[in-house]
Protein backbone atom coordinates (compact mmCIF):
# COMPACT_ATOMS: atom_id res chain seq x y z
CA UNK A 1 0.00 0.00 0.00
CA UNK A 2 2.62 2.43 -0.93
CA UNK A 3 1.03 5.64 -1.69
CA UNK A 4 3.80 6.43 -4.83
CA UNK A 5 2.79 3.33 -6.21
CA UNK A 6 -0.41 4.71 -7.44
CA UNK A 7 -0.70 7.92 -10.14
CA UNK A 8 -4.01 9.24 -8.49
CA UNK A 9 -5.08 10.97 -11.98
CA UNK A 10 -4.90 7.37 -14.28
CA UNK A 11 -8.22 7.94 -15.39
CA UNK A 12 -10.04 11.03 -14.63
CA UNK A 13 -14.06 11.95 -15.16
CA UNK A 14 -14.34 15.55 -15.67
CA UNK A 15 -17.81 16.59 -14.86
CA UNK A 16 -19.12 13.80 -16.69
CA UNK A 17 -22.91 13.99 -17.90
CA UNK A 18 -24.65 11.95 -20.09
CA UNK A 19 -28.46 12.11 -21.16
CA UNK A 20 -30.27 9.84 -23.36
CA UNK A 21 -32.76 11.10 -26.19
CA UNK A 22 -34.02 14.58 -26.99
CA UNK A 23 -36.11 17.22 -25.90
CA UNK A 24 -38.78 15.95 -23.88
CA UNK A 25 -38.38 12.35 -24.25
CA UNK A 26 -34.77 12.64 -23.43
CA UNK A 27 -33.15 10.94 -19.51
CA UNK A 28 -30.82 12.16 -17.83
CA UNK A 29 -28.63 9.32 -16.82
CA UNK A 30 -25.27 10.76 -15.01
CA UNK A 31 -25.21 13.78 -13.54
CA UNK A 32 -22.32 16.11 -13.42
CA UNK A 33 -19.76 13.42 -12.22
CA UNK A 34 -16.07 13.69 -10.83
CA UNK A 35 -13.99 10.72 -10.13
CA UNK A 36 -10.17 9.84 -10.31
CA UNK A 37 -8.96 6.61 -10.42
CA UNK A 38 -5.60 5.49 -9.33
CA UNK A 39 -3.23 2.49 -11.60
CA UNK A 40 -3.93 -0.82 -10.04
CA UNK A 41 -6.51 0.42 -7.92
CA UNK A 42 -9.19 -1.97 -7.74
CA UNK A 43 -12.66 0.14 -8.25
CA UNK A 44 -16.17 -1.32 -7.50
CA UNK A 45 -19.45 0.85 -8.43
CA UNK A 46 -22.53 -0.37 -6.87
CA UNK A 47 -26.00 1.04 -7.22
CA UNK A 48 -29.40 0.87 -7.67
CA UNK A 49 -30.54 -1.23 -10.50
CA UNK A 50 -30.76 1.16 -13.43
CA UNK A 51 -28.69 4.25 -11.79
CA UNK A 52 -26.29 4.26 -14.65
CA UNK A 53 -23.79 2.74 -13.15
CA UNK A 54 -22.76 0.46 -16.18
CA UNK A 55 -23.04 3.76 -18.29
CA UNK A 56 -20.23 5.55 -16.06
CA UNK A 57 -18.14 2.25 -17.25
CA UNK A 58 -19.15 2.26 -20.57
CA UNK A 59 -18.50 5.91 -21.11
CA UNK A 60 -14.90 4.77 -19.30
CA UNK A 61 -14.36 2.04 -22.04
CA UNK A 62 -15.35 4.50 -25.31
CA UNK A 63 -18.33 2.33 -25.52
CA UNK A 64 -20.78 5.25 -24.93
CA UNK A 65 -19.75 9.14 -25.39
CA UNK A 66 -20.76 11.16 -22.31
CA UNK A 67 -23.31 14.31 -23.23
CA UNK A 68 -20.64 16.78 -21.44
CA UNK A 69 -17.56 16.61 -19.93
CA UNK A 70 -13.95 14.99 -20.14
CA UNK A 71 -12.86 11.73 -19.62
CA UNK A 72 -8.90 10.90 -19.32
CA UNK A 73 -7.13 7.62 -19.37
CA UNK A 74 -3.27 7.49 -18.83
CA UNK A 75 -3.54 11.54 -19.83
CA UNK A 76 -5.00 11.00 -22.83
CA UNK A 77 -8.49 12.28 -23.65
CA UNK A 78 -11.22 9.04 -24.70
CA UNK A 79 -12.43 8.85 -27.72
CA UNK A 80 -13.84 5.71 -28.83
CA UNK A 81 -13.01 1.86 -27.61
CA UNK A 82 -9.38 0.75 -27.81
CA UNK A 83 -7.11 -2.22 -26.82
CA UNK A 84 -6.21 -0.14 -24.05
CA UNK A 85 -9.52 -0.67 -22.34
CA UNK A 86 -10.85 -4.36 -21.86
CA UNK A 87 -14.12 -5.40 -21.75
CA UNK A 88 -15.69 -8.50 -19.69
CA UNK A 89 -19.77 -8.76 -20.11
CA UNK A 90 -22.12 -10.60 -18.56
CA UNK A 91 -23.26 -12.54 -21.18
CA UNK A 92 -21.71 -13.47 -24.87
CA UNK A 93 -18.47 -12.60 -22.89
CA UNK A 94 -16.68 -15.18 -25.54
CA UNK A 95 -17.07 -16.47 -29.19
CA UNK A 96 -18.93 -19.87 -29.59
CA UNK A 97 -17.35 -20.20 -33.24
CA UNK A 98 -13.67 -20.40 -31.44
CA UNK A 99 -12.13 -22.91 -29.39
CA UNK A 100 -11.23 -21.44 -25.93
CA UNK A 101 -7.94 -21.54 -26.58
CA UNK A 102 -8.71 -19.36 -30.02
CA UNK A 103 -11.07 -16.94 -28.34
CA UNK A 104 -7.72 -16.09 -25.53
CA UNK A 105 -5.63 -15.85 -28.72
CA UNK A 106 -8.27 -13.73 -30.42
CA UNK A 107 -6.97 -10.99 -27.24
CA UNK A 108 -3.70 -10.93 -29.19
CA UNK A 109 -5.23 -11.15 -33.27
CA UNK A 110 -4.94 -6.78 -33.30
CA UNK A 111 -1.62 -6.48 -31.04
CA UNK A 112 1.71 -5.29 -33.14
CA UNK A 113 3.64 -4.65 -29.99
CA UNK A 114 4.51 -8.89 -29.97
CA UNK A 115 5.71 -10.94 -32.56
CA UNK A 116 3.94 -14.35 -33.04
CA UNK A 117 5.90 -16.38 -30.65
CA UNK A 118 5.65 -14.45 -27.96
CA UNK A 119 2.07 -14.20 -28.46
CA UNK A 120 1.77 -17.92 -28.61
CA UNK A 121 3.57 -17.78 -25.17
CA UNK A 122 1.08 -14.79 -23.97
CA UNK A 123 -1.97 -16.74 -24.67
CA UNK A 124 -1.05 -20.34 -23.31
CA UNK A 125 0.33 -18.16 -19.97
CA UNK A 126 -3.38 -16.62 -19.70
CA UNK A 127 -5.33 -20.07 -20.32
CA UNK A 128 -2.91 -21.32 -17.52
CA UNK A 129 -3.58 -18.80 -15.17
CA UNK A 130 -7.53 -18.76 -15.21
CA UNK A 131 -6.92 -22.87 -15.18
CA UNK A 132 -8.53 -23.66 -18.57
CA UNK A 133 -5.16 -25.41 -20.11
CA UNK A 134 -6.93 -28.59 -20.06
CA UNK A 135 -9.83 -27.20 -22.29
CA UNK A 136 -7.67 -25.50 -24.40
CA UNK A 137 -9.70 -27.45 -27.52
CA UNK A 138 -12.95 -27.11 -26.59
CA UNK A 139 -15.74 -25.12 -28.14
CA UNK A 140 -17.34 -22.77 -25.51
CA UNK A 141 -20.67 -24.46 -25.59
CA UNK A 142 -19.19 -27.49 -23.77
CA UNK A 143 -17.83 -25.90 -21.08
CA UNK A 144 -19.58 -24.12 -18.00
CA UNK A 145 -20.79 -20.29 -17.71
CA UNK A 146 -18.08 -19.96 -15.35
CA UNK A 147 -15.40 -21.74 -17.46
CA UNK A 148 -16.87 -19.30 -19.87
CA UNK A 149 -15.90 -15.72 -17.81
CA UNK A 150 -13.16 -17.31 -17.52
CA UNK A 151 -12.34 -17.46 -21.34
CA UNK A 152 -13.18 -13.82 -21.59
CA UNK A 153 -10.97 -12.70 -18.72
CA UNK A 154 -7.90 -14.62 -20.16
CA UNK A 155 -8.51 -13.51 -23.51
CA UNK A 156 -9.38 -9.29 -22.16
CA UNK A 157 -5.90 -9.77 -20.10
CA UNK A 158 -4.18 -11.38 -23.51
CA UNK A 159 -4.85 -8.17 -24.92
CA UNK A 160 -2.86 -5.98 -22.43
CA UNK A 161 -5.23 -3.39 -21.76
CA UNK A 162 -4.59 -0.61 -19.32
CA UNK A 163 -7.61 -0.88 -17.38
CA UNK A 164 -10.03 -3.44 -17.28
CA UNK A 165 -13.70 -2.95 -17.28
CA UNK A 166 -16.06 -6.14 -16.03
CA UNK A 167 -19.80 -5.46 -16.51
CA UNK A 168 -21.33 -7.83 -13.91
CA UNK A 169 -19.06 -10.56 -15.18
CA UNK A 170 -20.48 -13.23 -12.33
CA UNK A 171 -24.20 -11.62 -12.24
CA UNK A 172 -25.39 -14.87 -14.12
CA UNK A 173 -23.43 -17.49 -12.01
CA UNK A 174 -24.70 -19.68 -9.29
CA UNK A 175 -23.39 -18.95 -6.03
CA UNK A 176 -20.33 -21.27 -5.55
CA UNK A 177 -18.82 -20.55 -9.14
CA UNK A 178 -18.71 -17.07 -8.19
CA UNK A 179 -17.25 -17.40 -5.02
CA UNK A 180 -14.38 -19.36 -7.00
CA UNK A 181 -14.23 -16.85 -9.51
CA UNK A 182 -14.02 -14.42 -7.37
CA UNK A 183 -11.39 -15.64 -5.39
CA UNK A 184 -9.56 -16.31 -8.95
CA UNK A 185 -9.63 -12.79 -9.58
CA UNK A 186 -8.32 -11.46 -6.27
CA UNK A 187 -5.38 -14.29 -7.06
CA UNK A 188 -5.07 -12.17 -10.83
CA UNK A 189 -5.31 -8.97 -9.31
CA UNK A 190 -2.38 -9.66 -7.18
CA UNK A 191 -0.35 -10.71 -10.08
CA UNK A 192 -1.25 -8.73 -12.98
CA UNK A 193 -1.50 -5.35 -11.00
CA UNK A 194 -4.16 -4.08 -13.22
CA UNK A 195 -6.26 -1.26 -12.68
CA UNK A 196 -9.94 -2.61 -12.66
CA UNK A 197 -13.73 -0.99 -12.84
CA UNK A 198 -16.34 -3.23 -11.51
CA UNK A 199 -19.54 -2.96 -11.96
CA UNK A 200 -22.12 -5.05 -9.44
CA UNK A 201 -25.26 -5.07 -7.55
CA UNK A 202 -24.00 -7.51 -5.14
CA UNK A 203 -22.77 -5.82 -1.85
CA UNK A 204 -20.26 -8.91 -0.67
CA UNK A 205 -18.60 -9.04 -3.91
CA UNK A 206 -17.97 -5.43 -3.68
CA UNK A 207 -16.32 -5.54 -0.21
CA UNK A 208 -14.85 -8.53 -1.03
CA UNK A 209 -12.84 -7.67 -4.29
CA UNK A 210 -12.47 -3.56 -4.08
CA UNK A 211 -10.07 -1.39 -3.10
CA UNK A 212 -12.68 1.34 -3.08
CA UNK A 213 -16.26 1.24 -3.58
CA UNK A 214 -18.06 4.26 -5.32
CA UNK A 215 -21.52 3.93 -4.10
CA UNK A 216 -23.99 6.21 -6.99
CA UNK A 217 -27.50 7.59 -6.61
CA UNK A 218 -30.44 6.38 -8.34
CA UNK A 219 -30.59 7.86 -11.41
CA UNK A 220 -29.59 10.51 -12.58
CA UNK A 221 -26.27 9.01 -11.21
CA UNK A 222 -24.50 10.71 -8.98
CA UNK A 223 -21.69 9.50 -6.03
CA UNK A 224 -23.33 9.00 -2.61
CA UNK A 225 -20.23 8.09 -0.90
CA UNK A 226 -16.81 6.36 -2.00
CA UNK A 227 -15.38 4.10 0.26
CA UNK A 228 -11.52 3.50 1.01
CA UNK A 229 -11.97 -0.56 1.62
CA UNK A 230 -8.17 -0.83 1.03
CA UNK A 231 -8.18 1.53 4.43
CA UNK A 232 -9.82 -1.00 6.42
CA UNK A 233 -9.14 -4.28 5.03
CA UNK A 234 -5.88 -6.14 3.66
CA UNK A 235 -5.09 -6.15 0.05
CA UNK A 236 -4.52 -9.74 0.43
CA UNK A 237 -7.56 -11.41 1.46
CA UNK A 238 -9.33 -14.46 0.37
CA UNK A 239 -12.74 -15.39 1.31
CA UNK A 240 -12.13 -15.74 5.15
CA UNK A 241 -12.03 -12.15 4.74
CA UNK A 242 -15.96 -12.11 4.90
CA UNK A 243 -15.88 -13.47 8.60
CA UNK A 244 -14.38 -10.24 9.66
CA UNK A 245 -16.03 -7.62 11.58
CA UNK A 246 -14.46 -5.05 9.24
CA UNK A 247 -15.71 -6.68 6.20
CA UNK A 248 -19.40 -6.84 7.72
CA UNK A 249 -19.14 -3.51 8.48
CA UNK A 250 -18.58 -2.29 5.01
CA UNK A 251 -21.12 -4.24 3.78
CA UNK A 252 -23.82 -2.51 6.12
CA UNK A 253 -22.54 0.72 5.59
CA UNK A 254 -23.15 -0.05 1.67
CA UNK A 255 -26.41 -2.18 2.20
CA UNK A 256 -27.65 0.57 4.34
CA UNK A 257 -26.56 3.12 1.86
CA UNK A 258 -28.80 1.20 -0.82
CA UNK A 259 -31.71 0.36 1.05
CA UNK A 260 -32.61 4.30 1.68
CA UNK A 261 -31.45 5.27 -2.54
CA UNK A 262 -34.17 2.11 -2.94
CA UNK A 263 -36.91 3.80 -0.77
CA UNK A 264 -36.42 7.22 -2.27
CA UNK A 265 -36.63 5.47 -5.30
CA UNK A 266 -39.86 3.99 -4.59
CA UNK A 267 -41.43 6.59 -2.59
CA UNK A 268 -40.49 9.15 -5.65
CA UNK A 269 -42.57 6.64 -7.89
CA UNK A 270 -45.78 6.32 -5.14
CA UNK A 271 -46.00 10.27 -5.39
CA UNK A 272 -46.26 9.96 -9.44
CA UNK A 273 -48.96 7.51 -9.26
CA UNK A 274 -50.83 8.91 -7.30
CA UNK B 1 -67.89 -72.69 -15.99
CA UNK B 2 -66.88 -71.74 -12.59
CA UNK B 3 -63.50 -71.47 -13.63
CA UNK B 4 -64.88 -69.79 -16.92
CA UNK B 5 -65.09 -66.73 -14.37
CA UNK B 6 -61.90 -66.84 -12.76
CA UNK B 7 -60.14 -66.67 -16.77
CA UNK B 8 -62.79 -63.96 -17.59
CA UNK B 9 -61.67 -61.85 -14.75
CA UNK B 10 -57.94 -62.56 -15.76
CA UNK B 11 -58.80 -61.85 -19.28
CA UNK B 12 -59.87 -58.50 -18.39
CA UNK B 13 -57.35 -57.32 -16.28
CA UNK B 14 -55.26 -58.13 -19.16
CA UNK B 15 -57.19 -55.86 -21.47
CA UNK B 16 -57.08 -53.08 -18.99
CA UNK B 17 -53.40 -52.84 -18.13
CA UNK B 18 -52.67 -53.90 -21.90
CA UNK B 19 -55.82 -50.47 -23.18
CA UNK B 20 -53.15 -48.50 -20.26
CA UNK B 21 -49.98 -49.60 -21.91
CA UNK B 22 -51.96 -48.17 -25.14
CA UNK B 23 -52.78 -44.92 -23.56
CA UNK B 24 -49.46 -44.51 -22.17
CA UNK B 25 -47.47 -45.61 -25.88
CA UNK B 26 -49.86 -42.81 -27.18
CA UNK B 27 -48.94 -39.98 -24.99
CA UNK B 28 -45.08 -40.81 -25.47
CA UNK B 29 -45.91 -40.93 -29.64
CA UNK B 30 -47.54 -37.54 -29.56
CA UNK B 31 -45.29 -35.98 -26.72
CA UNK B 32 -46.03 -31.94 -25.93
CA UNK B 33 -42.84 -30.90 -27.62
CA UNK B 34 -41.01 -34.28 -27.03
CA UNK B 35 -37.26 -34.94 -27.78
CA UNK B 36 -36.00 -35.37 -30.95
CA UNK B 37 -35.23 -38.68 -32.15
CA UNK B 38 -33.41 -38.71 -35.43
CA UNK B 39 -33.61 -42.31 -36.29
CA UNK B 40 -37.47 -42.60 -35.75
CA UNK B 41 -38.46 -39.08 -37.79
CA UNK B 42 -36.00 -40.42 -40.44
CA UNK B 43 -38.65 -43.03 -41.19
CA UNK B 44 -41.79 -41.54 -40.33
CA UNK B 45 -40.46 -38.79 -42.92
CA UNK B 46 -39.81 -41.57 -45.47
CA UNK B 47 -43.13 -43.16 -44.31
CA UNK B 48 -44.92 -40.09 -45.25
CA UNK B 49 -43.98 -40.54 -49.00
CA UNK B 50 -44.57 -44.16 -48.85
CA UNK B 51 -48.02 -43.21 -47.86
CA UNK B 52 -48.58 -40.99 -50.45
CA UNK B 53 -47.39 -42.56 -53.17
CA UNK B 54 -49.40 -46.40 -51.76
CA UNK B 55 -52.56 -44.01 -51.80
CA UNK B 56 -51.69 -42.45 -55.24
CA UNK B 57 -51.38 -45.74 -56.57
CA UNK B 58 -54.79 -47.06 -55.04
CA UNK B 59 -56.31 -44.58 -56.39
CA UNK B 60 -55.25 -44.64 -60.10
CA UNK B 61 -54.94 -48.34 -60.75
CA UNK B 62 -58.73 -48.79 -58.87
CA UNK B 63 -59.88 -46.24 -61.68
CA UNK B 64 -61.01 -43.63 -59.33
CA UNK B 65 -59.64 -41.12 -61.00
CA UNK B 66 -59.76 -39.96 -64.86
CA UNK B 67 -55.57 -40.88 -65.73
CA UNK B 68 -55.94 -37.48 -67.63
CA UNK B 69 -56.33 -35.84 -64.70
CA UNK B 70 -54.42 -38.21 -62.47
CA UNK B 71 -52.20 -40.22 -64.08
CA UNK B 72 -50.29 -43.50 -62.36
CA UNK B 73 -47.32 -43.33 -60.70
CA UNK B 74 -46.20 -45.59 -62.73
CA UNK B 75 -47.11 -44.29 -66.09
CA UNK B 76 -45.15 -41.21 -64.52
CA UNK B 77 -41.80 -43.36 -63.85
CA UNK B 78 -42.52 -44.08 -67.50
CA UNK B 79 -42.75 -40.57 -69.09
CA UNK B 80 -39.61 -39.65 -66.39
CA UNK B 81 -37.67 -42.75 -69.00
CA UNK B 82 -38.99 -41.24 -72.03
CA UNK B 83 -37.84 -37.79 -71.30
CA UNK B 84 -34.48 -38.70 -70.76
CA UNK B 85 -34.46 -41.22 -73.52
CA UNK B 86 -36.24 -39.01 -76.15
CA UNK B 87 -36.35 -35.59 -74.99
CA UNK B 88 -32.40 -35.22 -73.79
CA UNK B 89 -33.91 -34.53 -70.23
CA UNK B 90 -30.77 -34.25 -68.67
CA UNK B 91 -29.51 -31.11 -70.34
CA UNK B 92 -32.81 -29.47 -69.64
CA UNK B 93 -32.21 -30.66 -65.86
CA UNK B 94 -28.84 -29.57 -66.25
CA UNK B 95 -29.91 -26.07 -67.64
CA UNK B 96 -32.21 -25.34 -64.59
CA UNK B 97 -29.34 -26.01 -62.20
CA UNK B 98 -27.27 -23.65 -64.34
CA UNK B 99 -29.71 -20.73 -64.51
CA UNK B 100 -30.67 -21.42 -60.85
CA UNK B 101 -27.23 -20.98 -59.49
CA UNK B 102 -25.85 -18.53 -61.99
CA UNK B 103 -28.83 -16.16 -60.63
CA UNK B 104 -28.46 -17.18 -56.68
CA UNK B 105 -24.67 -16.86 -56.36
CA UNK B 106 -24.62 -13.52 -58.36
CA UNK B 107 -27.22 -12.61 -55.77
CA UNK B 108 -25.49 -13.63 -52.91
CA UNK B 109 -22.17 -12.61 -54.09
CA UNK B 110 -23.77 -9.07 -53.98
CA UNK B 111 -26.37 -9.35 -51.18
CA UNK B 112 -24.04 -10.27 -48.55
CA UNK B 113 -21.65 -7.52 -48.45
CA UNK B 114 -24.36 -5.07 -49.04
CA UNK B 115 -26.54 -6.72 -45.99
CA UNK B 116 -23.82 -6.30 -44.06
CA UNK B 117 -23.32 -2.81 -44.85
CA UNK B 118 -26.70 -2.07 -44.43
CA UNK B 119 -26.42 -3.60 -41.21
CA UNK B 120 -22.98 -1.78 -40.14
CA UNK B 121 -23.82 1.36 -41.07
CA UNK B 122 -26.85 4.00 -40.66
CA UNK B 123 -26.26 5.54 -43.75
CA UNK B 124 -26.22 2.66 -46.15
CA UNK B 125 -28.87 1.14 -44.48
CA UNK B 126 -31.10 4.22 -44.63
CA UNK B 127 -30.42 4.65 -48.42
CA UNK B 128 -30.49 0.51 -49.69
CA UNK B 129 -33.57 -0.16 -47.34
CA UNK B 130 -36.37 1.55 -48.91
CA UNK B 131 -35.48 0.69 -51.96
CA UNK B 132 -34.88 -2.52 -51.08
CA UNK B 133 -37.97 -2.56 -49.67
CA UNK B 134 -39.84 -1.24 -52.62
CA UNK B 135 -38.54 -3.66 -55.44
CA UNK B 136 -39.26 -6.62 -52.76
CA UNK B 137 -42.95 -6.45 -53.09
CA UNK B 138 -42.93 -6.07 -57.11
CA UNK B 139 -44.48 -9.83 -57.84
CA UNK B 140 -41.64 -11.14 -59.99
CA UNK B 141 -44.28 -12.34 -62.69
CA UNK B 142 -44.95 -8.51 -63.20
CA UNK B 143 -40.95 -7.98 -64.05
CA UNK B 144 -41.02 -10.94 -67.19
CA UNK B 145 -42.07 -7.74 -69.94
CA UNK B 146 -39.15 -5.77 -69.01
CA UNK B 147 -36.86 -8.53 -68.46
CA UNK B 148 -37.97 -9.28 -71.98
CA UNK B 149 -37.51 -5.99 -73.44
CA UNK B 150 -34.63 -4.83 -71.72
CA UNK B 151 -32.49 -8.44 -72.13
CA UNK B 152 -34.57 -10.18 -75.16
CA UNK B 153 -34.94 -14.15 -74.98
CA UNK B 154 -31.65 -15.34 -74.24
CA UNK B 155 -30.32 -16.53 -71.20
CA UNK B 156 -29.52 -13.29 -69.58
CA UNK B 157 -33.11 -12.23 -69.25
CA UNK B 158 -34.31 -15.77 -67.58
CA UNK B 159 -31.15 -15.24 -65.01
CA UNK B 160 -31.89 -11.16 -64.53
CA UNK B 161 -35.48 -12.73 -63.46
CA UNK B 162 -34.13 -15.18 -61.17
CA UNK B 163 -31.66 -12.48 -59.59
CA UNK B 164 -33.92 -10.12 -59.07
CA UNK B 165 -36.41 -12.71 -57.45
CA UNK B 166 -33.91 -13.36 -55.06
CA UNK B 167 -31.21 -10.10 -54.49
CA UNK B 168 -33.79 -7.95 -53.14
CA UNK B 169 -35.04 -11.06 -50.88
CA UNK B 170 -31.62 -12.05 -50.04
CA UNK B 171 -30.23 -8.66 -48.89
CA UNK B 172 -32.71 -7.65 -46.77
CA UNK B 173 -32.52 -11.56 -44.21
CA UNK B 174 -28.58 -11.17 -44.33
CA UNK B 175 -29.14 -7.80 -43.07
CA UNK B 176 -31.22 -8.87 -40.10
CA UNK B 177 -29.13 -11.93 -39.83
CA UNK B 178 -26.07 -9.15 -39.44
CA UNK B 179 -28.26 -6.77 -36.74
CA UNK B 180 -29.66 -9.81 -34.58
CA UNK B 181 -25.69 -10.42 -33.73
CA UNK B 182 -25.22 -9.85 -30.25
CA UNK B 183 -23.88 -6.12 -29.65
CA UNK B 184 -21.69 -7.74 -27.32
CA UNK B 185 -19.72 -9.67 -29.48
CA UNK B 186 -19.26 -6.33 -31.70
CA UNK B 187 -17.98 -4.36 -28.44
CA UNK B 188 -15.75 -7.10 -27.69
CA UNK B 189 -14.17 -7.07 -30.74
CA UNK B 190 -13.90 -3.40 -30.57
CA UNK B 191 -11.78 -3.15 -27.17
CA UNK B 192 -9.94 -5.89 -28.74
CA UNK B 193 -8.45 -3.38 -30.84
CA UNK B 194 -10.46 -5.00 -34.37
CA UNK B 195 -10.92 -1.61 -36.66
CA UNK B 196 -14.50 -1.67 -38.93
CA UNK B 197 -12.71 -4.06 -41.70
CA UNK B 198 -11.73 -6.63 -38.81
CA UNK B 199 -14.70 -6.68 -37.10
CA UNK B 200 -16.87 -7.67 -39.71
CA UNK B 201 -14.13 -9.97 -41.17
CA UNK B 202 -13.21 -11.59 -37.78
CA UNK B 203 -16.49 -11.16 -35.57
CA UNK B 204 -19.98 -9.99 -37.30
CA UNK B 205 -19.51 -13.01 -40.21
CA UNK B 206 -18.44 -15.52 -37.76
CA UNK B 207 -21.09 -14.85 -35.41
CA UNK B 208 -24.17 -14.31 -38.23
CA UNK B 209 -23.43 -16.88 -40.24
CA UNK B 210 -24.79 -19.89 -39.50
CA UNK B 211 -28.17 -17.91 -39.75
CA UNK B 212 -26.83 -16.76 -42.78
CA UNK B 213 -26.56 -20.60 -44.13
CA UNK B 214 -30.47 -20.42 -42.83
CA UNK B 215 -31.35 -17.47 -44.73
CA UNK B 216 -29.32 -18.87 -48.20
CA UNK B 217 -31.18 -22.13 -47.51
CA UNK B 218 -34.62 -20.48 -47.56
CA UNK B 219 -34.17 -18.37 -50.79
CA UNK B 220 -32.21 -20.74 -52.96
CA UNK B 221 -36.06 -22.40 -53.18
CA UNK B 222 -37.36 -19.06 -53.31
CA UNK B 223 -35.37 -19.27 -56.75
CA UNK B 224 -36.92 -22.24 -58.00
CA UNK B 225 -40.10 -20.99 -58.13
CA UNK B 226 -39.43 -17.53 -60.18
CA UNK B 227 -36.97 -20.18 -62.37
CA UNK B 228 -40.70 -22.31 -63.43
CA UNK B 229 -42.27 -18.77 -63.81
CA UNK B 230 -38.78 -17.66 -66.31
CA UNK B 231 -38.74 -20.66 -68.30
CA UNK B 232 -42.53 -20.97 -68.84
CA UNK B 233 -43.42 -17.89 -70.14
CA UNK B 234 -39.78 -17.52 -72.72
CA UNK B 235 -37.82 -20.78 -73.08
CA UNK B 236 -36.74 -23.83 -75.30
CA UNK B 237 -34.83 -25.63 -73.16
CA UNK B 238 -35.52 -26.20 -68.85
CA UNK B 239 -37.34 -28.43 -67.06
CA UNK B 240 -40.25 -25.48 -66.75
CA UNK B 241 -40.05 -25.47 -70.79
CA UNK B 242 -40.79 -29.40 -70.34
CA UNK B 243 -43.47 -29.19 -68.36
CA UNK B 244 -45.11 -26.53 -70.04
CA UNK B 245 -45.14 -28.20 -73.63
CA UNK B 246 -46.06 -31.40 -72.07
CA UNK B 247 -49.41 -29.56 -70.80
CA UNK B 248 -49.95 -28.06 -74.34
CA UNK B 249 -50.38 -31.73 -75.80
CA UNK B 250 -51.88 -32.76 -72.72
CA UNK B 251 -49.53 -35.53 -71.49
CA UNK B 252 -50.05 -35.48 -67.65
CA UNK B 253 -47.88 -38.04 -66.87
CA UNK B 254 -44.87 -35.92 -68.45
CA UNK B 255 -46.54 -32.64 -66.40
CA UNK B 256 -46.09 -34.97 -63.00
CA UNK B 257 -43.17 -35.91 -64.25
CA UNK B 258 -41.35 -32.54 -64.25
CA UNK B 259 -43.01 -31.69 -60.87
CA UNK B 260 -41.39 -34.39 -59.32
CA UNK B 261 -38.10 -33.55 -60.87
CA UNK B 262 -38.23 -30.07 -59.28
CA UNK B 263 -39.63 -31.40 -56.07
CA UNK B 264 -36.62 -34.34 -56.50
CA UNK B 265 -33.55 -31.39 -56.57
CA UNK B 266 -35.23 -29.25 -54.03
CA UNK B 267 -35.13 -32.21 -51.19
CA UNK B 268 -31.97 -33.04 -52.10
CA UNK B 269 -30.61 -29.52 -52.47
CA UNK B 270 -32.12 -28.88 -48.60
CA UNK B 271 -31.00 -31.78 -47.34
CA UNK B 272 -27.37 -31.26 -48.75
CA UNK B 273 -26.85 -27.75 -46.70
CA UNK B 274 -28.74 -28.64 -43.77
CA UNK B 275 -26.35 -31.37 -43.61
CA UNK B 276 -23.17 -28.97 -44.34
CA UNK B 277 -24.68 -26.51 -41.87
CA UNK B 278 -24.81 -29.39 -39.32
CA UNK B 279 -21.12 -29.87 -40.46
CA UNK B 280 -19.75 -26.81 -40.68
CA UNK B 281 -21.23 -25.21 -37.33
CA UNK B 282 -20.75 -28.29 -35.11
CA UNK B 283 -20.05 -25.68 -32.23
CA UNK B 284 -23.58 -24.56 -31.92
CA UNK B 285 -24.68 -28.60 -30.74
Amino acid sequence: MNASVYEPGFITLENITKTFGEGEDSIRVVEPLMLRIAKGEFVVFVGPSGCGKTTVMRMIGGLEKPTGGRITLAGQPITGPSREKGMVFQSYSSFPWLTVLNNVRFGLKYRRDIGPAEKERVARHYLRLVGLEPFADFFVNRISGGMRQRVAIARTLAADPLVLLMDEPFGALDALTRERLQVQLLEIGRTERKTVVFVTHDVDEAVLLADRIVVFSARPARVLRDINVAAELPRERGLEITEDPRFRRLRQEVLELLRIEEDRVVEAQMAKVS
Amino acid sequence: MRGGGAVRTGQRRLASTSSRERRSLGRELFEFRGPARPGRDLWVGIGAFVFIVVLWLLVTELGLVHPQFLPSPLAVLRALRNLFVTADYLSDIGISVWRVWAAFATAALIAIPLGILMSSYRLVGAFAEPVVDFVRYLPVPALVPLTLIWLGIGESSKIALLWIGTFFQLVLLVADDARRVPREFIETGRTLGANDFSLMKDVLIRAMMPNMVDSLRITLGWCWTYLLIAEIVASNSGIGYELWTARRYGKTPEVFAGILTIGVIGLVSDQVIRALHRRAFRYLT
